[in-house]
């Protein structure tokens, strides 16, 4: 190895000066073309989700959207600059913050909540681009600190305060389930930067310990949804609703479904919500338990693909950025579907490239750029993939 | 030393990459394994549940059979009855609507509020009922522009309609809707809320027959409840028709003469035990239980002292009086304590342990024989015949005849009368039988209780040489055989004799019924009156008049014809007239006319058919 590899190597020396053409070959293809797989299933199910023809107009709605989502993760992917994403990262994440405030002063009321920020028509989400801020500002922390830094508990001051101020803003909205998802994908990455076993293990004991408390601070209808969530039946046309129908639609799809656009809880609208959160029991009421369980392992082979670019990137920025943003994308496939087969309170937590909705797509697709930034630059690209 | 440190993160990482892999791993497992559980091993309850969800099941309600005389007169048949519902989302302005129908049907103010307060509370796309039955004019000018009345449109319902109003109207029943008790009578019926089933009469004994067998559209509805479309549809199965033995003509004669007077009136075919007419005064229209009573008219229906609900054909019971001396002079025949030259003398009463027994007549009869005393109908005969006798014989025989016991006809409510005897006596009161209850039971009085209908069976029996038929209401064909509660035994020349003597009644120079002799065939009856409970008197000691009447004595007949020992009879008819007086005069005339009313329609040709009356 020689002395210029070993500097790029360390990060420490000056960025590798990589061309248009060698950026563009490093690329993550085998991810992208998951991606891909994944929002065709998307369109397919959006298609009988929406009803058909009828409405198509969503569904090309929802393709331009990806189609958006696509430029920006090539965009942000193949920009120059190994060290682009962390020298600007705090400012990300400042900006971020501001949004966040400025929703909580002038926010669009919608659904019962202030979530959305309005610029001449466009609906921006703060709380979805917080998660990737989060990410950046947290691996630029790790990045910066040294070892013994990192394993000094006095360290854990500035993380805990970078996830707790935006989380704050967020149950304010209120919107506990993404302020959930963003302290999760904080705590992932501080986990896997270096945080003590004995830390890790002992706060795991505290949370647990402490759920009890936390139930007083949930709002009624916070309350509630966790009840439903274990006694749908108590409340079978007010709460229990949503969780009875989906549960309803999954089970009647059987080992093989049955049939697109021919799911009876689908099509007569039993379902709420079909064509957002709910999209997935949707697909498992028409293609069955084999449908979702295809599915289930595209999803596990994206996660898969990102980890082994996690493996290979630079440093330590690189690492932390990669495992951010697939826990991101992770924890958000988790939460909806543990919420769609009743595992899980219903939150408004839409499943990754399936569900119809903009915010999200493009917030996932801006994780996937940044992270396969991670793998263009990463010297043992192709080694393993 | 930056190597090392790095290497060492890297392996730290590497690790830790583990253990966030294995914990993704072990969620989507869970994932994995939820899904395994709701679609493979719960996925046939849940398409179950699926399957309910999407499919709403309507009934079509079955027509309901009609109920027919024996000549195919309609009794009881369905009526439609129109409704006016819009559907409001398919109304351009449901206000203007209503504006437009308002100077056809006419709604109060309240009924335009209580409509506009369901238009709230009902999802848009159900029929919202305006007005019910509507007239036919009405329906006839909505109709004519229905066309111009978008979301407009007229349902028709079946309704029960009794055609002939009060006739019958006991026989026949009502219908009602379904109660606890209707459900746990016909267990085998699925009844849904609101439905109707008979509740008396022919319509609950046949209900089974008559109901039919309502049919179901599934029809696919979305989750508010709308029509998709229709899946399937089982058509309904209407009821069967119920054709009665029934005679209209005959039960609306018995109606009529009846007409202002409590009494029933039961027509029997002797020959097979058929119910030709079996009429109850004061009657009710049995339309009113459907259409609905107002308070005064129910109030004033079950507080008539005539009791208009009851059906005293069945459930009247009287003392037999003098009809009962039928019974005794059987007895006595087959115990062998008379024949034709057997005389008494009636001196107008006797005296027994000091108390006297009265002859009707004070002056008496003087010498008499069997004959003689039936058609005179003298109380001292039949004392000391049932002297001769004994209660036992009378009992016996009384049974054989059908009194004492209900006689299975099937409607509810049958009486079963009463025939008193030394065990019931001491079963009951604890008191042995005096020998002076034997001489008042042989007069029908005492203890002695019989229907309207036991004593038409009796007279059947009499006149078909003893067979008591279990009588029938339902036209079964003439095929079937008809089911005989006691075979005939009697001794021919018994029976002549007794004949005889009930000939003598109608056609004898002084029989107590021979006022009232049928225009075109002989008739044999016996009158009687049954006493009413002592007379009661107020506490003033004075008998108010209207009061008065209603403790007058009943007048009974019981009759058969024709009675010419060539012909075979083919009416047993017995008429009860509450307090009427006497039989002779109150009752007696009732039978003329229906005798003469049956003969003169089948004097031209057999049973030829002749339209009823009115």
């Amino acid at each position: 190895m020689g002395l210029s590899d070993k500097r790029g190597y360390l990060g420490l020396g000056g960025e590798s000066a990589l061309t248009k053409r060698e950026r563009f070959a490093r690329f993550p293809w085998s991810l992208f073309l998951l991606l891909l797989v994944l929002a065709s299933v998307g369109f397919v199910v959006l298609f009988s989700a929406i009803g058909g023809w009828e409405n198509v107009h969503l569904l090309w709605r929802q393709i331009a959207r990806f189609g958006m989502g696509v430029v920006l993760m090539f965009g942000l992917s193949l920009l120059g600059g190994e060290k682009l994403y962390r020298r600007y990262a705090y400012l990300f994440y400042a900006l971020s913050l501001l949004l966040l405030i400025a929703v909580f002063v002038f926010g669009t009321i919608g659904m019962g909540a202030r979530r959305w920020l309005s610029f001449g028509g466009f609906l921006l989400q703060p709380s979805e681009l917080m998660k990737v801020a989060l990410v950046l500002a947290l691996a630029r922390y790790y990045h910066d600190r040294t070892a013994s830094m990192r394993q000094d508990s006095g360290g854990l001051g500035v993380p805990l305060l970078l996830i707790a101020v935006p989380a704050a803003f967020i149950i304010n909205q209120p919107d506990l389930g993404t302020a959930i998802m963003v302290i999760s994908i904080g705590v992932t990455v501080m986990v896997v930067a270096g945080l003590s076993w004995n830390l890790i293990i002992g706060s795991m004991v505290i949370l647990g310990a402490s759920i009890p408390m936390a139930w007083n601070f949930l709002y009624d209808y916070q309350r509630q949804r966790i009840t439903t969530l274990f006694f749908p039946e108590q409340d079978p046309l007010g709460a229990g609703y949503h969780i009875i129908q989906s549960k309803i639609a999954i089970g009647s799809g059987g080992v093989l479904g049955k049939g697109f656009m021919a799911g009876s809880q689908n099509r007569l609208e039993f379902l709420p919500e079909r064509h957002t959160d709910f999209i997935f029991s949707v697909l498992a009421e028409e293609w069955g338990f084999l449908g979702g369980c295809a599915l289930l392992l595209i999803y596990a082979m994206v996660i898969v693909r990102t980890l082994i670019i996690a493996t290979q990137a630079n440093d330590r920025f690189g690492v932390l950025v990669v495992v951010g943003m697939t826990a991101f994308f992770a924890f958000q496939v988790l939460v909806n579907i543990g919420m769609v087969i009743g595992l899980l309170p219903v939150v408004g937590i839409p499943l990754p490239f399936i569900s119809y909705g903009g915010s999200s797509m493009l917030t996932l697709m801006m994780a996937m750029g940044l992270l396969s930034h991670v793998s263009v630059y990463s010297k043992q690209h192709g080694r393993s993939v | 030393m930056l190597d090392d440190e790095h290497a060492r993160f890297q392996v730290d990482v590497q690790r830790r990459l583990w253990v966030v892999g294995g914990g993704l791993f072990g969620a989507f497992s869970i994932l994995g394994g939820r899904l395994f559980y709701l679609q493979v091993m719960k996925g046939g309850e849940y398409r179950n549940l699926a399957e309910d969800n999407r499919i709403s099941l309507q009934p079509i309600s079955a027509l309901r059979g009609r109920i027919l005389d024996r000549n195919g007169y309609v009794l009881v048949e369905n009526r439609p009855d129109f409704s006016l519902a819009v559907v409001p989302e398919l109304t351009e302005s449901f206000a203007e609507l209503i504006e437009r129908l308002q100077p056809i049907i006419n709604l109060s103010q309240s009924q335009i509020d209580s409509l506009y307060k369901r238009l709230q509370s009902q999802r848009s796309f159900l029929p919202l009922q305006i007005k019910s039955k509507l007239t036919w004019q009405e329906v006839s000018r909505i109709e004519a522009q229905i066309h111009s009345l978008a979301g407009v449109t007229i349902q028709a319902k079946s309704v029960r309609y009794y055609s002939q109003g009060v006739s019958a109207a006991h026989l026949l029943g009502y219908i009602g809707e379904v109660s606890e008790r209707d459900k746990q009578r016909f267990p085998a019926i699925h009844f849904r809320s609101g439905d109707f089933v008979g509740k008396s009469g022919m319509e609950r004994q046949f209900e089974v027959q008559l109901r039919g067998r309502e049919g179901v559209r599934e029809m696919e509805v979305n989750a508010t409840g709308r029509q998709i479309r229709q899946l399937r549809e089982r058509s309904p199965r209407p009821g069967d028709d119920l054709h009665l033995t029934i005679d209209l003509g005959l039960q609306q004669i018995a109606e009529k003469s009846l007409a202002g007077k409590a009494g029933a009136v039961v027509v029997l075919d002797p020959r097979n035990g058929k119910v030709l007419a079996m009429a109850s005064q004061p009657s009710y229209d049995p339309n009113k239980f459907i259409q609905g009573f107002s308070d005064k008219e129910w109030n004033a229906l079950i507080s008539d002292p005539d009791r208009p609900l009851g059906n005293k054909a069945i459930q009247g019971q009287y003392p037999p009086g003098s009809t009962f001396k039928i019974i005794v002079a059987l007895a006595a025949m087959s115990e062998g304590k008379m024949d034709a030259s057997e005389r008494y003398y009636c001196p107008g009463h006797i005296i027994r342990e000091e108390h006297k027994f009265y002859c009707w007549r004070r002056k008496g009869h003087g010498q008499v024989g069997l004959v003689q005393a039936l058609a005179q109908s003298c109380d001292v005969f039949f004392y000391k015949l049932a002297e001769q006798v004994g209660i036992d014989a009378i009992e016996r025989q009384a049974r054989r005849l059908g009194l004492g016991d209900i006689s299975h006809i099937g409607i509810n409510g049958e009486k079963p009368g009463l025939v008193p005897s030394r065990s019931w006596k001491r079963a009951m009161q604890g008191v042995v039988w005096y020998p002076g209850e034997t001489l008042i039971t042989a007069i029908g009085q005492g203890y002695l209780l019989s229907t309207p209908l036991q004593l038409a069976n009796m007279m059947a029996a009499i006149a078909n040489g003893g067979t008591v038929y279990k009588p029938s209401l339902v036209d079964l064909g003439d095929d079937e055989l008809p089911e005989v509660l006691q075979w005939g035994h009697i001794n021919p020349n018994h029976l002549e004799l007794l004949r005889e003597g009930l000939r003598e009644v109608v056609h004898g120079r002084l029989g107590t019924a021979s006022r009232y002799q049928p225009d075109r065939v002989k008739a044999a009856g016996k009158t009687g009156t049954s006493q009413v409970v002592r007379h009661k008197r107020e506490e003033s000691g004075e008998i108010i008049k209207s009061e008065n009447d209603r403790h007058k004595d009943h007048a009974l007949y019981i009759t058969y014809a024709p009675a010419s020992p060539t012909k075979e009879p083919k009416l047993a008819i017995s008429i009860v007239v509450e307090h009427g007086g006497h039989g002779s005069s109150a009752a007696a005339p009732i039978a003329k006319e229906l005798i003469d009313y049956f003969f003169s329609r089948t004097e031209n040709g057999g049973d030829g058919i002749i339209g009823p009356i009115g």
